[in-house]
């Protein structure tokens, strides 16, 4: 323990605390812009500095332990000069145009910008640092914006292990934070997460606009369905609702409905099936031998992860395409042949996952939460006016009502809970995890956790794996321990969708208090026991597919993976 | 002898004799020369120095084209005093050695701007 005086108060608080956490610790905040708590705790910004009695310099609170005795003032007039200064030479190399960035409101430089009352010259729509845009089919990069905080380029390193992002200081006055100069994002092995986009201050990462093309679509006459996930309309619902006790996700449906889409669906049809779909695979696998391991393919980026870098573990991928594009290819294929399908979810990948060969023409656009609270905004849509009547006509009883195998918001099970009906015919018990890597009250850095569970004769060992960094070492053990699992539940974000790089940008982003509301509250609505078999799955099944893993099946719901190529300098 | 070398002396004077006054054309060539010379030492990574030695320079360059008013004065002692926040010794240094040129020669910087 050491003693130290924070502004007059004196504390005690355990060595090697930084000042920032023991300021934290009695109620005092410290302004903060390039840090993420351990993750990235780099002092480049300067913002945070305090003064320390005995120090002729202002230190970063962020990064400095604290010593005994140590007597800190976090807003003493030179503290404020100081941070002032640094926000202004910021400000100064930013090319200011908030009513038109991406950040659409969220800004967390703007809003320190307006606390500490920056005044500048040169204000106005100004260069900026630099003026390149780098292009991407999921992720874009406006450089003009860029404060080279290293945040992104901390996220993308640590948490997701895709090395995109890079803080290049070979000229060390004009050091700048890019993938691989004169490429792409999707050329330097993007997976398109998202999950830098969530921790820029600024709007200089975002994610890839659909918003104008879906408008456009709009304008013409040929019907345009939205297909939405249920994380998308929970938390579209929240954005409307502002956190009210009970979000009402019905209201997300009506207020995009009023948007003019010809229908407004859930996935929830397709994700039964595809919940089926990786049942059949496990069941082959149970009966055709174990030696390699079923890993779920329901996440676009964690799929390119291992196109990308664990090509040697394509063939342990489950072949089923994501929901949302089965569900489209399903609309497009059976059920309307003339419709477009726009998708609406909480993840960035699937932009990139539209652009995909094999998966061509499957849906339009994608807009992530996001944008369909941009395209609310610009439409003066009436937020209040719930329950419009939301009818989708026959798309509408061919594919709503289902969610039969969706009462956990873990893919893993689901199938595992439609395996022990099957085979056992009663609900799966439930698991319990044991956590191999990881930390879950720190679950913004990924997590890898594994269950057994026995279901009829079989011994059954699962995992769940989120987070790129995780994915990566989880394939690294597979190879060193030769283990194999009968179902991986394997997602890029690290919480998964309910986290994706389309939701909406909390200033903490290691706090996961709203993740885990919102993870209780799609919970809430699904109830793991309720099973009726004689609805809309089943029938959908019987009237326009064959059986599971059929050759019909195949090729509306089933998908294939090859290598992928990335340039790293 | 190489040019920082120059510089740094000339800086080590300014230091030891706190009466050192220089006049305005020497003033100028001397101060830039001194912060053109510590580029190649900042490495980019925090924002007090990175931005505000270029800041500087531009400021600097105010008074030369006789464009200077006291914000810009002001926006020069600002950025020199936050040079104190800096992430390493390089960015602290050039802050130390600007506090005694400011000091020492205020006068200069003051007068082309004090009708304002
Ligand atoms: S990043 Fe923030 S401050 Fe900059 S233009 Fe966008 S909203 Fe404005
Ligand atoms: S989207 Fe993901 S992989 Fe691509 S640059 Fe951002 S963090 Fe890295
Ligand atoms: S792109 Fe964003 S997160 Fe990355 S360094 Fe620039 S401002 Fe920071
Ligand atoms: S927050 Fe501490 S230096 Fe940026």
């Amino acid at each position: 323990m050491a003693k130290i005086t924070i502004n007059g108060n004196t504390i005690k608080v355990k060595k090697g605390t930084s000042i920032l956490n023991a300021a934290k610790s009695i109620g005092i905040d410290i302004p903060t812009l390039c840090y993420i708590a351990e993750m990235n705790e780099v002092g480049f910004c300067r913002i945070c500095v305090v003064e320390v009695e005995g120090e002729q310099d202002l230190v970063s609170a962020c990064n400095t332990e604290i010593t005994n005795k140590m007597v800190v003032y976090t807003d003493s007039e030179k503290v404020k000069e100081a941070r002032r200064a640094s926000l202004r030479l910021l400000a100064q190399k930013h090319r200011f145009d908030c009513w038109n960035c991406p950040k659409d409101g969220m800004c967390e430089f703007y809003d320190i910008l307006k606390e500490h009352d920056i005044v500048f010259e040169e204000f106005g729509p100004g260069k900026g640092r630099y003026d390149d845009f780098i292009d991407g089919t999921a992720i874009n990069q406006d450089q003009t914006k860029c404060i080279l905080c290293k945040r992104c380029v901390a996220v993308c390193n640590d948490v997701v292990a895709a090395r995109v992002l890079k803080f290049r200081d070979d000229d060390g006055l004009n050091p700048i934070v890019s993938p691989t100069p004169e490429l792409s994002f999707d050329e330097t092995g993007c997976i398109g997460c998202g999950q830098c986009v969530k921790a820029c201050p600024t709007g200089t990462l975002f994610v890839k606009d659909h918003v104008t093309d879906v408008e456009d679509m709009l304008l013409d006459p040929v019907p345009v369905v939205a297909q939405m996930s249920e994380e998308a309309a929970m938390i579209i619902a929240e954005e409307l609702q502002q956190f009210s006790e009970n979000v009402n996700v019905r209201e997300a449906y009506s207020t995009i409905k009023q948007m003019g889409f010809s229908d407004v669906l859930d996935v929830n049809t397709a994700k039964d099936m595809v919940v089926l779909e990786d049942v059949s695979a496990l069941k082959h696998r149970l009966e055709n031998g174990r030696d390699l391991s079923l890993i779920s393919s329901h996440c676009p980026a964690a799929v390119r992860f291992t196109e990308l870098y664990h090509d040697n573990h394509l063939n342990e991928l489950s072949t089923t395409k994501t929901a949302h594009m089965a569900q489209a290819k399903l609309i497009k294929d059976v059920l309307d042949h003339k419709a477009k399908v726009v998708s609406i979810l909480s993840c960035s990948a699937a932009k990139m996952e539209m652009t995909r060969e094999e998966l061509e023409g499957h849906v339009d656009a994608v807009l992530t939460v996001n944008e369909v609270m941009k395209m609310i905004k610009h439409r003066y849509l009436d937020k209040e006016r719930h329950e419009v009547d939301i009818d989708n006509g026959k798309l509408q009883a061919a594919l709503s009502v289902a969610s039969q195998y969706q009462g956990s918001i873990l893919q893993v099970e689901n199938v595992l809970q439609k395996l022990s009906l099957d085979i056992d015919n009663k609900p799966l018990e439930p698991l319990n995890y044991t956590v191999i890597a990881g930390d879950e009250s720190k679950a913004s850095k990924g997590v890898i956790k594994e269950a057994k569970v026995k279901i009829g004769d079989h011994k059954l060992k699962v995992a769940v794996v989120r987070g790129g960094a995780q994915i990566k070492a989880f394939y690294k053990m597979l190879e060193v321990s030769n283990k194999t699992y009968d179902y991986v539940d394997m997602m890029a974000c690290p919480e998964g969708c309910t986290n994706g790089g389309g939701t909406p940008f909390e200033h903490d982003i290691t706090t996961h208090e709203v993740i885990k509301k919102r993870i209780e509250m799609l919970c809430q609505h699904t109830d793991m026991a309720q099973y009726d078999p004689s609805v809309s799955t089943r029938v959908l099944y019987e009237k326009h597919l064959d059986h599971p893993s059929s050759d019909d099946v195949m090729t509306l719901l089933h998908t294939s993976f090859s290598p992928k190529e990335s340039t790293k300098e | 002898m190489k040019e920082s070398q120059v510089v740094n002396e000339l800086f080590e004077k300014w230091i030891e004799d706190a009466k050192t006054k220089l006049n305005e054309d020497n003033f100028f060539l001397k101060i830039n020369e001194y912060l053109e010379s510590t580029h190649p030492e900042i490495c980019g990574k925090c924002a007090p120095c990175r931005d505000g030695v270029p800041r500087l320079e531009a400021l600097l360059k105010e008074y030369k084209e006789g464009n200077a008013t006291l914000k810009t004065l002001k926006e020069i002692e600002d950025i020199v005093n936050n040079l104190r926040s800096s992430r390493c010794s390089v960015g602290l240094d050039i802050g130390k050695n600007m506090e005694v040129v400011l000091e020492n020669n205020y006068h200069l910087l003051y007068n082309p701007v004090k009708k304002y």
